[in-house]
């Protein structure tokens, strides 16, 4: 065992509930408990419930940590160890399916809680992480033992940070994420009534859920929720009420689905002008790529599409994020990747021109993306061209960023669209003739010895393409 | 707009849920508004809320 002072580093994201509190000391993820939570926390080890949902991996794997592993001078009555999470997300990156399934985990859980007597003290989206296409339940600190008689508590947080959102896009077609993304709470009932009048009232859940649910809390705003709790045991409120409450939920999710919409990207893979030859020479290219080092443990697919080049790299990684703008996109991959039983692909919603920042407290109860990407190998397949042509980012700043999402020695797999192709070509229609006279390949892969060294280079057979493997910034 | 605190389930939140809950819910809430309502009349004239 280690005897150097290891640093304790608590989490950012782990305070609204001051009975309990998650660390990290070196590479474990721990959790500390005060005596209350810690009697839960036995409490919650005897159920059956609960090791059941361990078992099939909806709730992360947890434990008491061993004494020898808690720091002296950490105040608590117990601390647990949790699995280590390969990637955190947030709901605002997630797409519409991937926001149900979460919901329907989290509606799940609860009813297998309630009937061990157990349920959860808040409903929040952020409760869930994933393993790839699978949803996972972290919040051990939620789960305290059910008081009969009363509502459930996290009802209102559920409504605003997974049901709103689920219903502005299934009923209004509005994509939530930018919604989610600018409050950290979550979507306030009186910001989402104003959207649903007229007939839309009628759409399923927006009756009961929004308008009544605002309505309610206006009126209720002076009462408080001891009285309030009060009142409901004594009108008779009981266990069986709530479970039907929450089963109403989740068929009201199960009702809920995505509009098709016409998708620019969804198409992209057919239209985007590669020959069968071209595919096989990337794939290769890339699988040489991530076959020549060490194993990565993470890597990076930006701009994924359908996929394909994720699928390829967890063949040689541990992890894979999968990110991509279009949220539709997103969604048609996760479902995919969800019927494959996928665990080590996560897709995301992300523009690569405006990436998550950080949010909440002080901008860092929610990490940013680029402080949470820290790849040992990254593709950028086919989207240097839409940076610097599309969104007018100067080459040099996109090879910058391409350095920054790597850990140091980490591998670069980068596709240069030549300003020939038919792909640039249209982008640079779009655009006033002879802004970008700089966007040369020979430009391009100066910039890229520049700041690092390139190791492998390939010309597509189509001749408008050319591949690059790079190690930057070392 | 009414911001709410962490782990405060909101007044409001609490009685929604009974009507969400079907027929017998909505019982709960008619008897619950009731109470309050003889309450009123009862505490009148003494007890101005």
């Amino acid at each position: 065992m280690p005897t150097a002072p290891v640093r304790v580093r608590p989490e950012p994201a782990s305070f609204r509930d001051p009975t309990n509190r998650v660390f990290h000391v070196g590479d474990e993820v721990l959790r500390g408990l005060d005596a209350q939570a810690a009697e839960h926390w036995r409490a919650l080890t005897a159920s059956t419930f609960f090791p059941a949902l361990v078992a099939a991996g909806k709730v992360c794997a947890t434990e008491d940590a061993p004494p020898t592993l808690v720091p002296a001078g950490v105040p608590w009555a117990a601390v647990l160890r949790h699995e280590r999470i390969p990637f955190v997300s947030h709901p605002y990156e997630w797409s519409f399916t991937m926001l149900r399934d979460a919901a329907l985990l989290h509606t799940e859980i609860l009813r297998a809680a309630l009937a061990d007597n157990f349920t959860t003290k808040d409903g929040s989206a952020y409760n869930v992480q994933w393993h790839g296409a699978q949803p996972v339940f972290i919040d051990i600190g939620s789960f305290e033992p059910v008081r009969d008689g009363e509502p459930w508590a996290g009802y209102r947080q559920f409504c605003q940070t997974v049901l709103y959102p689920l219903l502005l896009t299934a009923h209004l077609g509005v994509d939530f994420q930018p919604w989610l993304r600018a409050q950290v709470d979550g979507i306030e009932a009186e910001q989402l009534r104003p959207l649903f009048d007229g007939t839309r009232r009628l759409r399923p859940g927006v009756l009961t859920h929004l308008h009544l649910h605002g309505a309610m809390q206006q009126r209720n705003a002076a009462a408080s929720t001891t009285d309030v709790r009060a009142q409901l045991r004594a009108a008779g409120f009981s266990r069986e009420l709530l479970l039907s409450t929450v089963r109403g939920i989740e068929k009201l999710l199960h009702r809920l689905d995505r509009r098709p919409t016409d998708s620019h990207w969804a198409d992209y893979q057919r239209t985007c002008g590669y020959s069968a030859r071209d595919r096989t020479a990337k794939e290769q290219f890339v699988t040489a790529a991530l076959t020549a080092g060490t194993r990565p443990r993470l890597v990076l697919d930006l701009g994924a599409n359908d996929g394909r080049y994720s699928r390829l790299a967890a063949a040689y990684a541990d992890y894979v994020v999968a990110v991509e703008q279009d949220p539709a996109v997103v969604d048609d991959l996760y479902r995919a990747l969800r019927a494959e039983g996928q665990h080590r692909v996560l897709p995301l919603v992300l523009d690569l021109a405006d990436p998550s920042p950080g949010g909440g407290w002080r901008g860092v109860e929610r990490a940013g993306f680029a402080e949470r990407a820290d790849a040992d190998a990254v593709l950028a397949l086919a989207v240097v061209h839409h940076l610097a042509i599309g969104r007018n980012v100067p080459l040099p700043e996109v090879v910058d960023w391409l350095a920054g999402l790597t850990a140091p020695g980490a591998t670069v797999v980068v596709e240069f669209v030549h300003p020939e192709d038919p792909m640039a070509r249209r982008l640079l229609a779009n655009k006033p003739e002879g802004l970008f006279p700089d966007y040369r390949r020979d430009a391009f892969e100066a910039l890229l010895a520049a700041r690092g060294q390139i190791t492998d280079r390939l010309e597509l057979p189509s001749g408008t393409r050319t591949l690059y493997r790079a190690v930057l910034g070392d | 707009m009414i911001h709410l605190a962490y782990l405060d389930a909101g007044s409001g939140s609490l009685i929604v849920q009974a009507v969400v809950g079907g027929v017998a819910g909505v019982a709960v809430a008619a008897k619950l508004y009731w109470r309050r309502l003889v309450d009123r009349f009862r505490r009148q004239p003494t007890d101005q809320r």
